[in-house]
């Protein structure tokens, strides 16, 4: 069966995916695997196969490694969602990687590990910080809804190009460079 | 505009390595026409990756990494692809086409490259549909960035706060000041004058114990009781008199403090308040209210601290410094010497307690506003609460905030509490010092330097000397303060600045055209617009509207119909495109004339606090009630208005409670009939409204819309009866026009609309011939 031959299904309705109730995936009723064009597809006994899936988290900070929401966007540009993977630790060890990667693709954010030096530049926030994606230093505004909480005790911050960067836990910094971030960001 | 320089964005130079690249997949490098690079990589990771697009085919490559790697990881060729499109992910986003009906990622991009893909995929939707495509140096315009530094701004014409010059702050700080110069000048000689009186006594005192009381130990000529006596009355009087003038002199500087001060924070805060009653409606979506009433009130507040630091703060402590400095030096250098022993650790002490203590008096600050938000929040989402007994919840919810409030007050309060008490015992530790070296060199009769040449230290000099002691102390400690002061007074400030400087986005033009009798024909041409940067909500829409036709709009929640009328009120300008009322570009117009001809009822109508009688002439100076009572007749409002105790005068709430959202909405159109506009728009206007006064108010709205433009946002098809023509509008694209009949022969969207309202209803018959 043909990619094509199974989105002309799409038309008709396909049966099984009713908007209105969540659709669990497990390994007993889906694949997870690269199609043409190294495409995400996703394929699902007694419907159909899915082409150009990505992977979103439904609870990014409360449950990352359960309910992944897998969606692909259709030709008329609604967002549909395949169907969603309760638990990924009981995937298979392939279908599980490429559902990490089309993750990591989907959410592009500097976690900081370090934190050199803070300071006040032009009314904006500077930091010269580590990050698991190298050094960096960004400006981001000095106001609330630039830095928001992210589970207990961690922020994500935004910059003034609006890229992210996260502390998933002010605990596992150190003292001073705690202190230092609190300073600026006290809230 | 004939512009044949390239693009410096979507025009780059591909590296040479990957130029042979491009040629083994029969892409000619000189057939490129929009070579552009991405950050990122398919893996999420940094890596520089090209799109490279010929007139026939896209590729993208990039260096290979490992050896056997391609270079080429996607070639497309124009003729597969379906779709061009741009899929946002968190932080970033993805270009994408579709190819076979699959959803193929081409390349991914951060954040700071967003705008520019956004660009592309348009280009590249015109090239896959064979359009003529035009890219040169026009495409590296960009109002969201700062044109002088290229920092990236928080909407389309902010101020770029890099450019902004802060050290200028103060300086207009100080001109702000200048219709007062005279008073100020006037207050600087006072606190002057005043720090030389307060110099006076501890020399009264001096000389009171040397002539006086203890003339031996100083070598002077004992006096007799009556002489003394007589002195002893002369030099309490005069300490007297330097009270008397210190104080009200202090009294003088204290007034002019007042007024001065206050009245810059009244000038900053109605400036402040203009300049936002002047702003788009665009600026209030991207701050938050909250933020704003907190600079009205407490930033412009600040003024009023920096007039008081230059009278009664630093700017006397500094006087006192030198002068009582001076005066200690006078009398004896070596004693003075002993006095600053301990005045590095006063200094270095204070530095360091303001270092510890300033970051704990952000989190005052901060669970101050965060106990008034849970307040605020519970109070309004009062009935919510009721509703689900949530009652306990939110007790704790606001003893939690409580809780913050309390403990970060103690801990700045313990730190503080810690503090005073040291510095008061250094500075005890200084005068014991003073006590003591002094105290023996009275005894020795030491001879010292002073002003008048060589004496021996005696008492009178000793008692003086301790009580300036205090007086260079004292202030020594809040000067330490100085920096962190400055500090914050800069920042709010500057946050007041911000607000000024921020240009009016939707300004009015130049040379305004007035167009006082408005004729109601409306034009959209290719029109494109977007709240946020990355997602334009309207795309290329055009349409044109005669003046006096009637015009529903239908369509899903959400597919951008709002958005349509507030462009056209002109609330937002647009990105691209031209809205024209009778010929005028709206941006031409006045917007007095504008506005004032365009009656809006909303889905959501703006009630204010007050009289259901001022709610209605809100804006109208000369209504007459027989004008308010037709208009309420009219939309069916008059009689639920008369069951209100008070009739007309009855007060309502905050956004109309006390109102059922019917009743609001129909107080809003009676509104908008007085208003009498030239174009009437109605935004889901009868949406709450029952469906018998609907049809009553229906029928008003066809009597008083003769003759006007209307343009009627409906959910209910069957209100759209009376249009001459309806547009379909879906994801920011009018997908369908036409009157009822021709949309129903079409068998579109129009069509399956109407026929889910009809099975809904129930009632297919009926809304037929309604809508006919
Ligand atoms: N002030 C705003 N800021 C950002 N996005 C907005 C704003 N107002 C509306 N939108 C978005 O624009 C789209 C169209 O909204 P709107 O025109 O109100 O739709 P409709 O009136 O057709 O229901 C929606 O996706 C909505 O989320
Ligand atoms: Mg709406």
């Amino acid at each position: 069966m043909t990619a094509k031959m199974n989105e002309t299904h799409e038309d008709n309705g396909a049966p099984h995916l009713d908007p209105t109730t969540p659709r669990y995936l497990t390994p007993e009723i889906a694949r997870i695997h690269l199609g043409s064009r190294n495409a995400l597809h996703v394929t699902v006994l007694n419907d159909r196969i899915y082409g150009g899936v990505y992977a979103a988290y439904i609870f990014p900070v409360r449950q990352p490694r359960k309910f992944v929401s897998l969606r692909y966007k259709n030709a008329k540009g609604e967002e549909i969602e395949v169907g969603i993977i309760w638990n990924l630790e009981e995937w298979p060890q392939t279908d599980r990687a490429l559902v990490e990667e089309a993750l990591h693709r989907h959410y592009f954010v500097h976690t900081i590990t370090h934190i050199h030096h803070i300071g006040w530049k032009y009314g904006f926030i500077a930091f010269d910080v580590q990050t698991d994606k190298g050094p960096a230093q960004f400006l981001m505004r000095w106001q609330h809804d630039r830095a928001h909480d992210y589970g207990r005790g961690g922020k994500v911050l935004l910059d003034v190009d609006e890229n992210r960067y996260l502390i998933p836990d002010l605990g596992t910094l150190s003292d001073k460079e705690r202190e230092e971030f609190l300073r600026y960001v006290y809230w | 505009m004939v512009t044949t320089e390239r693009s410096r964005v979507l025009q780059k130079d591909l590296p040479h390595s990957l130029q042979d690249e491009l040629a083994k997949v029969h892409i000619q490098p000189n057939k490129v026409w929009l070579c552009t690079d991405t950050d990122l990589n398919l893996s999420g990771n940094y890596e520089q990756v090209w799109l490279a697009v010929s007139d026939d085919a896209l590729a993208v490559l990039a260096e290979p990494k490992q050896a056997g790697q391609p270079a080429v990881r996607h070639f497309i060729s124009r003729d597969e692809i379906q779709e061009v499109r741009v899929r946002q992910g968190v932080g970033g986003g993805f270009l994408e086409t579709i190819v076979d009906d699959i959803v193929v990622v081409v390349l991914a991009f951060s954040n700071v490259k967003a705008d520019i893909f956004h660009k592309v995929a348009g280009k590249l939707e015109q090239w896959m549909h064979k359009q003529a495509i035009e890219v040169d140096a026009s495409d590296d315009a960009d109002p969201r960035h700062c044109p002088k530094c290229g920092l990236t701004l928080q909407f389309k014409g902010d101020v770029c706060r890099r450019c902004v010059n802060r050290g200028a702050v103060l300086l207009r700080v100080l001109k702000l000041m200048r219709p007062y110069a005279d008073k100020a000048a006037i207050m600087m000689v006072l606190v002057l004058i005043g720090a030389g009186i307060s110099l006076i006594p501890q020399q009264l005192v001096r000389l009171l114990i040397n002539k006086v009381l203890a003339p031996e130990q100083a070598s002077n000529p004992p006096l007799d009781l009556a002489t003394a006596k007589h002195w002893l009355m002369g030099l309490v009087g005069a300490l007297l008199l330097t009270h008397i003038i210190g104080s009200l002199n202090n009294l003088g500087v204290l007034r002019l403090n007042s007024y001065v001060g206050t009245q810059i924070t009244y000038d900053m805060r109605k400036r402040v308040f203009d300049r936002l009653m002047q702003l788009s409606i665009d600026y209030f979506d991207r701050y938050n209210v909250g933020q704003l009433i907190s600079r009205v009130q407490g930033d412009t507040e600040q003024m009023k601290g920096f007039v008081q630091q230059l009278t009664t703060g630093f700017f006397q402590q500094i006087i006192m410094v030198l002068a009582v400095g001076t005066i200690l030096f006078i009398m004896s250098w070596q004693l003075a010497l002993v006095t600053l022993l301990p005045a590095p650790l006063v200094v270095a002490g204070s530095i360091w307690f303001w270092k510890r203590v300033y970051p704990r008096y952000y989190k005052v600050w901060d669970s101050n506003s965060k106990l008034a938000g849970v307040l605020n929040t519970i109070l309004s989402g009062m009935r919510v609460v009721k509703a689900f007994a949530q009652e306990s919840r939110e007790i704790n919810r606001f003893d939690r905030s409580n809780s913050y409030v309390r403990n970060s007050f103690r801990t700045v309060e313990y730190t503080v509490a810690k503090f005073n008490p040291t510095i008061g015992f250094i500075f005890q530790l200084g005068g014991l010092l003073v006590w003591f070296i002094g105290g023996i060199w009275v005894l020795q009769g030491r001879q010292i330097t002073a002003a008048g040449g060589k004496a021996p230290l005696n008492l009178g000099d000793l008692i003086s000397f301790l009580g300036y002691l205090w007086m260079f102390y004292q202030p020594l400690t809040q000067l330490t303060q100085l920096t962190n002061w400055l500090t914050g007074f800069l920042t709010a400030t500057h946050r007041t600045f911000e607000i000024l400087d921020t240009p009016i986005q939707i300004a009015e033009s130049d040379k305004p055209i007035s167009v006082p009798d408005m004729k109601g024909h409306i034009t959209f041409e290719n029109v494109t617009f977007g709240y946020d940067r990355h997602q334009p909500i309207l795309k290329n829409i055009s349409f044109e509207i005669k003046p006096g036709e009637r015009i529903g709009v239908v369509g899903k929640s959400g597919s951008g119909k709002t958005t349509i009328i507030n462009l056209l009120s002109r609330f937002y300008d647009i990105d691209h495109g031209r809205i024209a009322i009778d010929g005028v570009d709206i941006r031409e117009m006045s917007k007095t004339d504008l506005r004032g001809q365009i009656g809006v009822v909303l889905q959501e109508p703006f009630l204010f606090r007050g009289t259901i009688y001022d709610n209605l002439t809100y804006g109208l100076a000369d209504t007459t009630p027989e004008d308010v009572i037709a208009a309420t007749k009219a939309a069916n409002a008059h009689d639920f208005i008369m069951r209100q105790p008070l009739g007309y005068d009855t007060y309502i709430g905050e956004r109309g409670a006390g109102l059922s959202g019917g009743e609001r909405q129909r107080i809003s159109i009676a509104r908008a009939i007085l208003y009498n506009p030239k174009i009437l728009i109605l935004d889901e206007a009868t949406s709450s409204v029952d469906t018998e006064s609907e049809k009553l108010i229906q029928d008003a709205l066809l009597r008083i819309t003769k003759g006007r433009t209307t343009i009627a946002i409906a959910h209910r098809l069957s209100t759209l009866k009376n249009s001459d023509r309806i547009f379909v509008v879906n994801r920011g694209e009018i997908i369908e026009s036409g009157t009822h009949d021709e949309l129903m022969t079409l068998q579109g969207t129009y069509h399956k609309l109407v026929k889910i309202q009809t099975e809904l209803s129930g009632n297919v018959d009926s809304l037929q011939a309604n809508v006919k």
